[in-house]
């Protein structure tokens, strides 16, 4: 049922503090399907902003969190967060997860609201929106490194099966013209509705056409039925690869490990990486969360930390909250250290430089199989 | 010929509760916006808006007897089309796209009546309730996968309705403009179920194969009501999309359209007044409920709603109005308790 | 176009979609009950066989249990809150949507909306040359049948089915006869009920389990009943062997997301050509 207001949470700094708060408005999915990547983006936005504050808070002030649930319900999801930037007037508002989320609340935010948006998910790219920060991968991060390696440790000729809407379609192009550069194929390019189950088709299609790369972006609920019937059709036995670019330690769990085994993916961070900060963040979140959904990227939980920190930064630099001051400084943001490394908003761009990893689910959990060199640009509003 | 609806109040002494209630809710939503603060002024804006949808529902349903189970695709359908000519061909001006708004609705109905009213034989209640959801159901997800309207992602960043150079504004402006829009529609609605057309409506819901004896074109009558009711939720929907600033899928779809045949039905049907009343306080109480329970409260208004349906489908208004007063009854008879036949059974009308 | 593959296909989710619409169709026919809920008892049965994997219960035995369990949830919805709305079939849908709107969020809850995964009763698939069939959707098709045939049976043979079938076509008569409808009502839901738990619980491997999945065949298996027309249990599984084999076979030839409008739009056109549906009374 829709509803108006609520599933809203403050959580209140510890402590007493003698300057009043600067407030930060966090809007995502706790509920609803995409509740796998709001939760961990709450939790961790809890955790960094619990940090922050003892260390001192921010400018002398402590950081109050205003927590809205999107309820992955766009229509719903516009009214809370205009309650976030109308009613509780927050500094800053951090969240969406789905594009179409974004896009359902951006205009609410930027427009409307005229507050600072940070996006802290993996996307298709194209968002230029000022006052709109993406602290996810873009395409250009997720292929001009993975797509390579698919080709030289799967082969040349790619499927694409896709979930219908914007991230698959735009994603698709980049990666159609990053395998057609490294001199691969691009068979098929096939769009279905989310929850479609029935890929006999498709499987079909794939085997007789001796695909070996399946780059996937279909999305739960349908992904699993066809994973499994590829899986059955004999794809990952005569050598196929799977690459997904989302697949992260809680996709894991979709489907058994068995039809996922050698599923390559390239995200900013694993679990696997065992990098100091990545472990030390996991370490406070599985004891602040335990038994929770875990800390991984695809959640957008690495791209949450991120916007926060860059944010932190940013607002030290500009001495003060205010929308123009914060962006001007945000712009050229860095922070040296975070899960998988340190990372940096490229100047007139508004999306962020990092590491990228290229991971191989082996056994039911990921082995990183390469690293980039150093920090991957972008590629976007440039 | 039937006589006129003011006969209703033959009971004597009983005094009639409907235009207390109206009236009483025109103050409290004439007043509201000095009372409240901004967020609950937008609440209640989107309260008025959708109660526009609830109207038509409870225009086709409790008046014309037609149970449509797709009212969200008018709503959604004008909403695109509004959204289109306000970010492809930059029409912002209200005066331009309420109307066209009202366009869409219209033809979109005349389209279903094609499709589901009109035909060889006369469509049982059942068809007409699965072919409007199934409409409703194919359209969203026609623009789900139709990237030139947005695919899943919708129409977003919605620019301001206009008059001349003056932006409407969320807020109480927008407020008292839908206030007004809405006070309009209503009181055409209420002249309407008075009139002589309206009377038909009445026969044709109640006793509908004495009516075609009659001579009167039943289907025509019911298409017409089809059609007003898809042209008033039309205009309900490019009041939505521009106060929300996105048009989305959502819009179109069968769970807007059940919201819309529950809204009613938990305020009363036939009443006109019902369906406010239950936009309302159904709303209200999502709320409230929403901030007692995050994960779990649909299941909570679920089960409510429930109880709602079993023990008064007369809806709360049936705790304030009695049943004669009810548009949509005369005499003793009303379209809830009525006994309709399994499907099984013979029937001279059903093939 | 390899045919095996397409025939297999077709049969294999033909058979699931059968179970779930002939489920739906029976109640349809007999009580004029559109039950919005139906989607959700084919989840519950996906529950069934997940909880009980949970804790260790093999997921063959689980699937025995689903329908027996599912069932039984029928026949208390029915005792307490269907039996109400038979004088209103019309607000039978609404009192049903408002039920499997609980259930769906319920079992959201208990899920944490997050999609799990069963492993199937039979792993792996059968290779006849260089073409791979599941082993587990073999069986689905083979166990569907068997059901199938045990309905039937039970409709043609038993003095149960009997009543059922009277009940069907005359309920006044039936009555008139000393048949108590109710008894024949709550039967009737409860069978419903456990072929679309079974249904729920054959699919989980195949499919896996999320808090919507019901939901994509709520809508195909009320466009297959309408399409079955009046002439219940036969006219049910003609419509839901028409809309399920069309759903499976056209994106093998047209975008899926066509295909699936298309089915629509044929099953809409057929029922302005043919109201009374494909098989009219006079068939059972």
């Amino acid at each position: 049922m829709v509803a108006l207001g609520a599933g809203s949470y403050l959580y209140n700094p510890r402590g007493g503090w003698a300057a009043d708060p600067i407030k930060v408005g966090v809007a995502t999915d706790i509920t609803g399907p995409i509740s796998w990547g709001g939760i961990p983006n709450a939790n961790i936005a809890r955790m960094v902003i619990d940090d922050i504050n003892t260390s001192g808070g921010l400018l002398g002030r402590p950081l109050q969190m205003y927590l809205e649930d999107t309820a992955t319900n766009e229509a719903l999801a516009v009214t809370r967060v205009r309650k976030l930037v109308t009613q509780d007037r927050v500094d800053v508002v951090l969240g969406g997860i789905t594009s179409s989320m974004r896009n359902a609340i951006k205009d609410t935010i930027v427009n409307r609201g005229k507050t600072l948006y940070i996006y802290p998910q993996l996307y298709e790219g194209k968002e230029c929106t000022p006052y709109l920060f993406c602290t996810g991968p873009t395409p250009a991060q997720q292929c001009d490194t993975f797509i390579p390696w698919l080709i030289r440790n799967g082969g040349t000729r790619f499927y694409l099966p896709s979930a219908d809407y914007v991230w698959p379609h735009v994603l698709n192009a980049y990666a159609r013209k990053t395998i057609e550069q490294h001199g691969g194929e691009v068979v098929d390019e096939e769009y279905f509705p989310v929850d479609h189950n029935d890929y006999g088709a498709t499987v079909n299609k794939i085997m007789s056409n001796k695909v070996n790369v399946v780059f996937n972006t279909t999305i739960p609920p349908g992904l699993a039925a066809f994973f499994k019937q590829l899986y059955e059709a004999g794809f990952n036995r005569n050598g196929g690869r799977l690459a997904c670019v989302y697949y992260d330690e809680n996709a894991l769990n979709i489907t058994p490990a068995n039809e996922i085994e050698g599923l390559g993916s390239c995200l900013d961070y694993f679990k696997a990486v065992n990098d100091p900060a990545g472990n030390k963040l996991q370490a406070e979140y599985s004891r602040l969360y335990p038994g929770s959904i875990l800390f991984t990227a695809g959640s957008a939980a690495t791209g949450m930390y991120r916007g926060l920190k860059l944010w932190e930064a940013a607002v030290k630099e500009a001495k003060s909250v205010k929308r123009e001051d914060v962006a001007k400084a945000l712009d050229h943001a860095k922070i040296a250290d975070g899960p998988g490394g340190g990372s940096q908003f490229v100047p007139g761009t508004r999306h962020v430089k990092m590491n990228m990893y290229t991971a191989v689910a082996k056994g039911g959990t990921f082995e990183i199989v390469a690293k980039s060199n150093g920090p991957v640009m972008p590629g976007e509003c440039g | 010929m039937i006589r006129s609806a003011s006969s209703a109040d033959t009971s004597g002494r009983q005094r009639r509760a409907i235009p207390w209630i109206e009236a009483l809710l025109l103050a409290a939503f004439a007043v509201l916006p000095v009372l409240v603060d901004d967020f609950w002024v937008l609440f209640a804006t989107r309260v008025l808006i959708v109660g526009l949808l609830a109207l038509s529902f409870d225009l086709v349903w409790g008046y014309a007897g037609i149970l449509s189970f797709g009212q969200a695709l008018f709503f959604g359908m004008a909403g695109y089309s509004c959204a289109l000519l306000a970010t492809k061909l930059e029409i912002t001006s209200i005066l331009v796209l309420l109307p066209a708004a009202v366009v869409v609705g219209f033809l979109v109905a005349l389209i279903m009546n094609f499709l589901i009213l009109f035909g060889k034989r006369i469509p049982t209640p059942i068809f007409i309730a699965l072919g409007t959801l199934t409409g409703s159901y194919v359209v969203e997800r026609l623009a789900r996968g139709w990237s030139y309207v947005g695919g899943q992602n919708g129409i977003p960043s919605l620019p301001r309705l206009t008059i001349g150079s003056y932006e409407i504004v969320e807020g109480r402006v927008f407020y008292y403009a839908a206030l007004a829009i809405l006070l309009l529609v209503y009181v055409g609605l209420r002249w309407l179920s008075r009139s002589q057309f309206g009377l038909v409506l009445a026969g044709i819901r109640l006793r509908e194969p004495r009516m075609a004896f009659f001579g009167y074109r039943v289907q025509s009558y019911k298409a017409v009501a089809f059609a007003l009711g898809g042209m008033i939720a039309g205009l309900s929907g490019c009041l939505y999309a521009f106060h929300e600033g996105y048009v989305g899928p959502g819009q179109l779809g069968p769970v807007l359209s059940t919201q819309a045949v529950l809204y009613v039905l938990f305020g009363g049907v036939g009443t006109l007044v019902g369906a406010l009343l239950g936009v309302g306080i159904v709303d209200l109480f999502s709320y409230v409920l929403s901030q007692q329970w995050e994960t779990g409260w649909p299941i909570v208004l679920g089960l409510l709603l429930l109880v709602v349906v079993m023990f008064r489908p007369k809806g709360l208004i049936g705790f304030l109005v009695p049943e004669r007063e009810r548009v949509g009854s005369f005499g003793s008879r009303s379209l809830i308790g009525k006994r309709q036949p399994p499907v099984g059974a013979t029937d001279p009308l059903r093939p | 176009m390899s045919v095996v593959p397409f025939v297999f296909d077709v049969l294999a989710y033909g058979a699931i979609f059968v179970l779930v619409a002939l489920g739906l169709g029976v109640i349809a026919s007999m009580m004029g009950i559109f039950n919005f809920a139906h989607g959700e008892l084919v989840l519950l049965g996906a529950y069934t066989v997940y909880l009980l994997e949970q804790r260790s219960v093999p997921s063959w035995a689980g699937m025995i249990c689903a329908p027996i369990v599912v069932g039984g949830i029928g026949l208390l919805l029915e005792r307490t809150v269907i039996r109400r709305f038979y004088a209103a079939p019309v607000v039978a849908m609404l009192g049903t949507y408002a039920i499997g709107l609980a259930l769906r969020e319920g079992v959201r809850g208990l899920l944490g909306g997050q999609f799990y995964s069963v492993t199937a009763p039979l792993v792996g698939s059968y290779t006849l040359g260089d073409v791979s069939i599941s082993k587990w959707r073999s069986a689905v098709i083979v166990i569907t049948a068997l059901v199938m045939a045990a309905c039937w049976l039970l409709l043609v043979r038993t003095r149960s089915g009997l009543q059922v079938r009277a009940a069907l076509e005359n309920p006044a008569l039936a009555r008139a006869s000393g048949i108590s409808t109710d008894r024949v009502y709550a039967l009737t839901f409860a069978l419903g009920s456990a072929l679309a738990g079974l249904a729920g619980g054959l699919m989980v491997p195949i499919y896996s389990i999320s808090a919507d999945m019901g939901v994509p065949f709520l809508i195909k298996s009320f466009l297959a009943v309408m399409l079955g027309g009046t002439a219940g249990f036969e006219g049910a599984m003609a419509g839901a062997a028409f809309v399920g084999g069309s759903s499976a076979a056209l994106p093998w030839f047209i975008k899926p997301v066509v295909a699936d409008l298309l089915v629509f739009v044929i099953a809409i056109a057929v029922m302005k050509v043919r109201p009374q549906g494909l098989l009219s009374r006079g068939g059972t």
